[in-house]
């Protein structure tokens, strides 16, 4: 008896807490403290005008974002499209492997919600355009010997090596003279290091090169690839490294 | 603070001031006149090396001729675009899909005209990747980016809600561009291998045509135009030494 109220309390306070939680992380933030928690933790890479040229700019490569584009490239939604607020959120806790961007999981969800609402402030976009839907991606099949060949074949047949390299050492007959919309050079990922710059899982890498990243020359291949090679790539490039998790069936998933 | 709100404010006005002033009108047009001429260089045009091929040139060939100025009869000149700048009123836009086609490693066709709410077809015929990637040709920011893996394969996508000027870009074939006007009317032609344009069904009136090249920009005109006739409005470009 004891038991069931403890339950249906741990209800009521889900319920409760389900107005707030129904915006999701990074949702409904206040721009006003954003900025202060911006300023604090952001500005000196970002800059106070959000164009990516913060005091610490001139000796960081990759560049840090300029943000009055509204152009960002780690998404859940489709080529083009704004991030949502949660894909921001993620980039923002997880921060940018391999870069000059940290990873603010210290500063707390609330800091953080606040601080991509004032990020928004810097261009015009965000009022003129919404996010558009998030991809579904399948859940993910086991990982098997058999699924990494397929994935290869994928791999060739969609042409990645163009950028990438026949070994995936990212140093394709493309890799070279390559810019972002910024003007920057910029090279394709060695994706035998182990590590992408945003986030290491299968869903991770699957959005990658279907929603492509904008900004850069990574385009999306959603039309081009189906969820299944989707899938058996994501297996190929997580082979590639013993770096990279991997799920190893169902005796795997905890 | 108070700043960044006022500054957020008065975007915001703006954007909708922007957004009511420019709103196009579709009315019937009957007995409409055209908008036509000949777009022509002057003189030589200057020699532009032919385009040299980094990658894929077992496909791509080593050279590709640079189509910056192509000149046909008497001096006519291809690929200007013309409009009627800022019309505010006429016939309703197309709804046809326009195409971009990947082929022999060049963008085809390398200049062309769109109204807002047509879409566009993605293709190519080449059997190496390409990827499509257009861009705000003033902001640079990537308006999608689309990877063609292999020959045959195409995709139809939306244009932007808004009209822009569209730069497009292979990033794996650098030397490849094209340009797409975007407009919020149906005003526009672009000139065929002779320099030859025709705008049609424009409701009488007095407009300003623009005539815009990608190397040697854009000239404006005055025209009016009377019921049911052609008006002839001629453009000459003269390229910089
Ligand atoms: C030490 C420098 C540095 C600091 C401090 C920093 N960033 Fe970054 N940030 C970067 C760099 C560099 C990139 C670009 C990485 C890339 O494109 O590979 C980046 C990119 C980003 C992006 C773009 C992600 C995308 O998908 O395009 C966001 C959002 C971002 N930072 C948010 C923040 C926020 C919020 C803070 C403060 C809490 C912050 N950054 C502090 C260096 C920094
Ligand atoms: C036109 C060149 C090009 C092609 C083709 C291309 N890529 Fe990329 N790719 C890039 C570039 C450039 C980057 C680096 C982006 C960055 O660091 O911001 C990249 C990055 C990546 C990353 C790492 C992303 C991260 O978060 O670090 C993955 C994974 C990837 N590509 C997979 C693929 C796969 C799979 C294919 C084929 C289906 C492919 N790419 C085709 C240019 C390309």
């Amino acid at each position: 008896m004891k038991r069931l109220s403890i339950v249906a309390s741990a209800f009521v306070a889900l319920a409760l807490a389900a107005p707030a939680r129904a915006q999701g992380p990074g949702s409904g933030g206040d721009p006003v403290k954003g900025k202060v928690v911006y300023e604090r933790y952001c500005l000196s890479c970002h800059g106070e005008l959000g164009n990516g040229a913060g005091e610490f700019a001139e000796w960081i490569t990759t560049k840090p974002r300029d943000y009055r584009q509204g152009t960002f490239k780690w998404r859940s939604t489709p080529s083009g499209s704004l991030p949502t607020d949660a894909d921001l959120d993620k980039t923002i806790r997880d921060g940018i492997y391999g870069t000059f961007m940290p990873t603010w999981y210290a500063i707390g969800e609330h800091n953080r919600r606040d601080v991509i609402a004032y990020i928004k402030t810097f261009s015009a976009r965000w009022k003129t355009d919404k996010p558009q839907p998030s991809i579904v991606i399948p859940a993910e099949p086991p990982y098997s010997d058999a699924s990494v060949k397929r994935g290869r074949a994928v791999y060739e047949k969609s042409n990645c090596a163009q950028c990438h390299g026949q070994d995936a050492l990212g140093d394709g007959p493309s890799a070279h003279e390559l810019k972002d919309d910024w003007g920057n050079p910029i090279v394709p990922y060695d994706l035998t290091q182990g590590h992408i710059k945003c986030g290491d899982t299968g869903s991770d890498i699957y959005r990658v090169f279907i929603t492509g990243l904008n900004g850069t020359p990574m385009p999306s291949f959603t039309d081009s690839i189906s969820p299944e090679e989707a899938w058996d790539l994501v297996h190929y490039i997580q082979s590639l490294s013993a770096l990279y998790p991997k799920n190893y069936g169902p005796a795997a998933a905890k | 603070m108070r700043k960044v709100l006022s500054t957020a404010l008065s975007a915001a006005l703006l954007s909708v001031l922007s957004a009511v002033g420019s709103a196009y009108e579709v009315i019937t047009v009957t007995n409409g006149g055209t908008v036509q001429g000949v777009v022509k260089l002057v003189g030589q045009a200057p020699t532009v090396p032919p385009i040299k091929t980094t990658k894929n040139q077992d496909y791509c060939g080593n050279s590709i001729d640079n189509p910056l100025y192509v000149v046909g009869k008497d001096g006519g000149l291809k690929n200007v675009e013309v409009f009627l700048k800022g019309i505010e009123k006429g016939k309703a836009n197309p709804t046809a899909t326009i195409t971009l086609l990947n082929t022999h490693c060049m963008f085809d066709p390398r200049v062309q005209g769109s109204s807002t709410g047509q879409q566009i077809k993605i293709a190519s015929d080449d059997p190496i990747l390409h990827n499509t990637h257009p861009q705000n040709n003033d902001t640079n920011a990537t308006i999608y980016n689309i990877a063609l893996p292999f020959k045959g394969f195409s995709v139809t996508k939306p244009l932007p809600a808004t009209p822009e000027l569209i730069r497009v870009k292979c990033d794996a074939h650098e030397w490849m561009r094209a340009w797409i006007w975007e407009f919020d009317h149906p005003y526009y032609a672009t000139t065929d291998a002779d320099g030859h344009f025709e705008i049609k069904d424009v409701p009488p009136g007095t407009y300003t045509v623009v005539a815009w090249h990608e190397v040697m920009g854009q000239k404006d005109a005055s025209a009016t135009v009377a019921a049911g006739k052609p008006v002839t409005v001629d453009f000459s470009f003269t390229p910089k030494k």
